[in-house]
């Protein structure tokens, strides 16, 4: 179901709030997390040279996202070349679980929401749902395959690991 | 967390349908019992940001997550009481969970003879009764989800 690493090795994910919801990113495209303060006024962060482009994750889930706190975070991560940032109300921490343990959304879903999600995890009382991170990138990484590698972002140059403040491990 | 009302007829007992007749908004639906899976109490609903009709969260019993179909909203009604009630019925694409009235639902063995076609375009059926003056539609657990209704 998770197609995000071997059946032996474990998954990691962090697992961040937005709009009431928790939600896991798979830790492998984590490219950092910042705090506001660290974003400045940018609206598209650039880290050594590499432009995170803001995308709304709430308003491409339908979901509110209107409570703005010290906690937010801006979340960097990266797939196949493309570089994107997300706004979210809170990192809750990483959390590193068997992959058997992601469990699928379940077949009453139906609508688009099944790209959205790779699954499912059990998180505190509640569940977290898996992002497909390809989905969360797919503008970037169509605006990259469009332009055939170019147009100024590196895709074989692989971004430094950025600490992850104020994260826990769950 | 269930009543009985028999209504049994002599030497038709063996074809009789067994149904559990529950309340959504003040309305009387029945399902099959054979289609319900168990009775609990509501917990707070998962919200799952989707697209899907009526199939808008889930609800995490112990180690399982059953998604919710929103069966008050399919039929324009709010659910009554403080303290509602989850009817855990089985899905052929798996069991599914549907918040229902506070109101303890009822066995009941419907006569074969007394089913009837429903009409109604208000919610899938697999037939309906009539008790007084009140046509209660049978839900057809199979077919949840599959319309817009």
């Amino acid at each position: 179901m998770t197609g995000l690493s071997s059946p032996a090795s474990p998954s990691r994910f962090l697992i961040v709030l937005l709009g009431g919801r928790y939600l896991a990113l798979d830790a492998e495209s984590i490219q950092g997390v910042l705090t506001l303060e660290e974003v400045g006024s940018l609206d598209d962060p650039m880290i050594n040279g590499l432009v995170y482009r803001a995308i709304n994750l709430a308003e491409r889930l339908r979901v509110s996202n209107n409570q703005g706190t010290a906690n937010n975070r801006i979340v960097l991560f990266s797939e196949r070349g493309a570089h994107g940032s997300i706004r979210v109300t809170r990192v809750q921490g990483l959390l590193e679980i068997h992959p058997s343990q992601v469990l699928p959304l379940p077949s009453q879903f139906r609508g688009p929401e099944r790209r959205w999600y790779q699954g499912m995890i059990l998180f505190a009382k509640s569940i977290a749902l898996v992002l497909n991170s390809s989905w969360v990138l797919d503008v970037q990484v169509a605006s990259v395959e469009a332009s055939g590698g170019q147009g100024g972002i590196s895709r074989l140059v692989a971004a430094p690991k950025i600490s992850m403040n104020n994260s826990r491990v769950c | 967390m269930l009543r009985t009302l028999q209504n049994y007829h002599r030497g038709t007992a063996r074809q009789s349908y067994q149904l559990l007749v529950f309340f959504v908004g003040g309305r009387r639906l029945a399902v099959k019992a054979v289609d319900v899976s168990g009775i609990f109490q509501w917990a707070e609903p998962i919200p799952v940001a989707g697209q899907t009709p009526f199939v808008t969260s889930v609800v995490r019993q112990g180690q399982t997550v059953l998604p919710v179909f929103d069966l008050a909203a399919s039929l324009r009604l709010t659910v009554q009481g403080s303290r509602p009630l989850c009817l855990r019925v089985k899905h052929p694409l798996g069991e599914m969970a549907m918040c229902i009235d506070e109101e303890i639902p009822i066995l009941h063995t419907l006569d074969p003879a007394a089913l009837q076609t429903y009409h109604g375009k208000d919610l899938p059926a697999d037939g309906s009764y009539t008790n007084g003056l009140d046509e209660i539609p049978i839900l057809s657990v199979s077919q949840l989800g599959s319309t817009e209704s």
